[in-house]
């Protein structure tokens, strides 16, 4: 992030900041929609003409398919999209492994993949789809570009739909205290799980020795346990980068009073895969669910049909990412997950009826955990054959006596997993005290004092809020201005 | 609200719902209990209960045209099937 960049922030953050408190809606949405399209265009001129181009391409698909309530009018918008992304987003991609020409090649080279377009394009996708529904939407041009737009959200989502955001850009709420507080709240818990916990997981303890050189760096050798804990190791960092940005991207707009829907809800506790998937990247996941599995998975009766679609609509969702093998084995894998988990539920329905005792309960957990790591080697992996590598040490004896990564990463792993459910666990025993103590006369001295400082923190937010908030903006200010070749990139800007 | 009765269209489908999907025939549901946003039936369980609904309201009901949203319970099951289903020749 540049000096221009953090300037563009600022003014943008102004201008939303005085058009929250016009009362006529027509100019507040339209100094709104010019403040987002300052922000993004900063990341490029060319960015923004793509952006607009399918906005209003999108706006008019909607007039259409409201007028023609038919699959055809829809199919056209989905192809109009289809196209755009695939022009922008897989083309290029594509183009490196298949034999071109040196000036077709140059020419595909130079198509540059405008940032969020996987995010918007969604969006758009899902507003076609709604109009064909039946939903009530009539949004005006400047509006829906202003949904397309939204600042906080057009680079890396949440994936947004407009039934939830129509109202919210619509209304003038002003600033609410209680929305300002919780909204930073949430900045800063993004910006401690980017910038400390997924910064220090790809970089390690010493520069070199985390998940990235773990990846990268190590030719081949690696050991099994290396495998997990770089499995488990590069599971975290993700989540703590993207479920960090979530926390900015969702703060950020509470703050200025719009209510976003979640990405992430504490999926690592999930017990079993299809929990998973309803905590992990929930915009997306409830995206591909809705418009994608339902749709399909309706158009014919069978099971065998039904568990069909699901692996298609995982494989989809891999391919999302980028068009790469590994990452469409990814999806696959998580279908065949998903597939498993409810074909072992039926299994055990008919053999053992009723529900899980504590110890099936934490295995169902372990299981869970252990599963979906593994999935993060084909994720993260350069290459199929480096996935292969990697995935094939676990099924090697002799790898299990065999160590590759630098010490501090058997130290840095387990320590950041351990510390990370232990958090939760203290948040769960926590919330439980407080809802167990409510009305009570005879309360223990530790709950009643833990329970009262908790309320206290929260009652007096202020008294801590601002001075780790101040703090935590100057940290990762100085950071992205002095160290900006240092620090990663939010990895779903990738995408 | 009016009690389901048996054989009518939501008690059929409350029967079914607990005997076939949740498999916990000691639960007790209505017609207002929210079913998917209580996480008590997942997508994949879904797709079975709309193929049921068709049957129940002899009504097919078109591929996109639902969300979950929309069969969180079983009356707003019943007015999904109403409102965007074709009645079955």
């Amino acid at each position: 992030m540049t000096a221009d960049t953090l300037a563009a922030l600022a003014a943008v953050i102004v201008t939303w900041v005085l058009a929250r408190r016009l009362e006529a809606r027509a100019l507040r949405q339209l100094l709104l929609l010019a403040a987002s399209y300052l922000f993004y265009g900063v990341w490029g001129g060319w960015f923004l003409a793509v952006l607009i181009a399918s906005s209003v391409l999108n706006f008019y698909l909607g007039g259409l398919i409201r007028r023609r309530r038919t699959a055809g009018a829809l199919w056209i918008g989905i192809a109009c999209n289809l196209l755009l992304l695939g022009l922008f987003k897989y083309l290029p991609a594509l183009a490196q492994t298949a034999a071109l020409g040196a000036s077709e090649a140059d020419l595909v080279r130079r198509i540059a993949m405008p940032l969020g377009i996987s995010f918007w394009t969604f969006q758009a996708l899902s507003y076609l789809f709604d109009v064909y529904r039946g939903e009530e939407l009539n949004p005006s041009l400047v509006e829906f570009c202003l949904y397309m737009a939204f600042w906080p959200t057009v680079l890396s989502g949440p994936v947004c739909r407009l039934p939830q955001m129509l109202p919210q850009l619509r209304e003038a709420p002003g600033f609410r205290h209680e929305d300002v507080v919780a909204g930073t709240t949430r900045i800063i818990q993004g910006l401690i799980m980017k910038f400390a916990l997924a910064e220090i997981l790809a970089v390690g303890l010493a520069p070199g020795e985390g998940v990235v050189g773990g990846f990268d760096d190590v030719q081949g050798g690696w050991g099994a346990l290396d495998v997990w804990l770089l499995a488990i190791g590069f599971g975290f960092q993700l989540f703590f980068d993207f479920a960090g940005y979530s926390h900015l991207v969702i703060g950020t707009a509470l703050v200025f009073g719009v209510r976003l829907q979640e990405n992430f809800n504490r999926p690592y506790l999930a017990l079993t895969p299809a929990i998973f998937w309803t905590r992990w990247h929930m915009s997306l996941s409830f995206w591909i669910r809705d418009y994608v599995f339902l749709p399909l998975a309706t158009l014919r009766r069978g099971r065998a049909w039904v568990y069909l679609v699901l692996v298609f609509a995982m494989t989809l969702f891999g391919l999302w990412h980028a068009p790469k093998a590994t990452f469409v084995l990814w999806g696959c894998y998580q279908g065949f997950l998903l597939v498993l988990h409810r074909l072992g539920q039926q299994a055990k329905a008919r053999l053992a009826p009723g529900r899980p005792a504590f110890a099936g309960g934490f295995l169902s957990w372990a299981g869970t955990f252990a599963a979906i790591s593994l999935g993060w080697v084909l994720f993260r992996a350069n290459d199929l054959g480096q996935a292969l590598a990697m995935l094939g040490a676990l099924f090697s004896p002799a790898a299990y006596s065999r160590l590759a990564l630098p010490h501090s990463f058997y130290v840095l792993v387990p320590a950041v997993t351990i510390g990370y459910f232990a958090y939760e666990a203290v948040r769960a025993v926590l919330a439980r005290w407080r809802e167990e103590e409510r009305g009570r006369a005879n309360v223990p001295a530790v709950r009643l004092v833990a329970v009262e400082l908790c309320q206290l923190l929260r009652a007096r937010a202020w008294w801590w809020l601002a001075p780790v908030c101040f703090a935590a903006l100057a940290v990762t200010l100085i950071r992205l201005l002095e160290q900006s070749a240092a620090v990663s990139p939010f990895m779903y800007t990738l995408f | 609200m009016q009690e389901p009765t048996p054989g009518d269209p939501a008690q059929q489908m409350i029967d079914y719902i607990v005997r076939e999907v949740i498999r916990r025939p000691a639960l007790e549901i209505t017609a207002e209990t929210p079913l998917v946003s209580s996480g008590l039936i997942d997508s994949l369980a879904l797709v079975h209960i709309l193929a049921k609904l068709e049957d129940v309201t002899q009504r097919h009901i078109p591929a996109g045209k639902v969300l979950p949203e929309d069969m969180d319970t079983v009356n707003l099951m019943l007015a999904t099937a109403r409102r965007v289903g074709v009645p079955r020749r």
